[in-house]
């Protein structure tokens, strides 16, 4: 994942190259950048959600398991999903608001593992008064093994 | 005790934590999460009006819910050598920091499938007002020893 330094937590800046509504094409890939997933990184989002499984934290322990070593929890997707889009990226609109999402998972994401993600818009929508955009992705390891995938429900800034 | 397959039975419930939302756990999340999305940081943004909608101060992640359902599954699934497979979640009503939440689930259904074994639950976090934030649906595998 990108460091402290290289990611951008002002999601204000660059706010004017993101598309809106309007500009999303269903269909269109959205950019996305290879990233690795860092031990730090998925221990950082097991606190955040109070997760202290030592399959996320002791190697030792994660050895003796079925999966051999230390794996991210599922939802690690969460972070990933920043973590390999670029600043520019219509999902960091500010005031994008989150109605929902699918996820199926297939193998864990690892300590290590390079992570690429193949995603797009898939559907947009009025409802309400409320602009809907649904977006897929796949997240895939280093092997192009398929670690999880999902759908997101959002509705956008006007 | 540890459950199999065999002895679950619809009904069944499973339970999480509690979860304090703060404003340090809304911001360890935007850490965590890499959301910094100003809903979850900017008071004053949160204001303003979004559509029909006013929050009025800045409100937790959706996906927070999202995380602490699929902690409660795993938690539940791990020692039973079971596999967390799938989560779908919807965001029912804003959880704000003060806020206290739990998940829980209740097995809704069993199937046995050509190579496997899976169980459905419905799945739910309430606040301390026992209201629902976050409804969803899972799916955990159990598979052939």
């Amino acid at each position: 994942m990108p460091g402290a330094q290289a990611f951008e937590t002002d999601f204000w800046k660059d706010a004017n190259l993101r598309k809106v509504w309007d500009e999303i094409v269903p269909g269109e890939p959205r950019k996305t950048i290879p990233c690795t997933l860092t031990r730090e990184a998925i221990e950082l989002y097991c606190r955040s959600v109070g997760d202290t499984h030592p399959l996320y934290f002791d190697e030792a322990y994660a050895r003796t398991t079925r999966y051999g070593g230390l794996i991210a929890p599922p939802s690690i997707h969460i972070m990933l999903m920043f973590a390999c889009t670029p600043a520019d990226d219509w999902m960091r609109s500010p005031g994008t608001v989150n109605a929902g999402q699918s996820w199926s998972y297939n193998i864990p994401a690892r300590p290590g593992d390079v992570i690429t993600l193949q995603a797009r818009a898939l559907d947009k929508f009025i409802k309400r008064e409320r602009l809907f955009v649904v977006h897929d992705n796949v997240f895939f390891n280093q092997n192009g093994d398929v670690i999880c995938s999902g759908r997101g429900w959002t509705i956008r800034p006007k | 005790m540890t459950v199999t397959f065999e002895s679950l039975k619809a009904g069944d419930p499973i339970e999480g934590p509690d979860f304090a939302v703060s404003r340090e756990s809304i911001r360890l999340f935007c850490d965590a999460s890499l959301d910094y999305n100003p809903l979850h940081l900017d008071d004053d943004y949160m204001k303003g009006n979004f559509g029909k909608t006013n929050f009025g101060g800045v409100i937790m992640h959706g996906m927070n819910n999202f995380g602490l359902i699929s902690r409660m599954i795993t938690d539940w699934a791990y020692p039973a050598g079971a596999i967390h497979r799938r989560l779908e979640t919807r965001w029912v009503k804003p959880v704000r920091p003060g806020d206290t939440i739990r998940p829980s689930g209740i097995i809704k259904a069993k199937q046995v499938t050509a190579k496997s074994r899976w169980v459905l639950l419905d799945v739910v976090v309430r606040n301390q007002n026992d209201e629902r934030v976050a409804t969803g649906e899972a799916m955990v595998e159990f598979p052939e020893a």
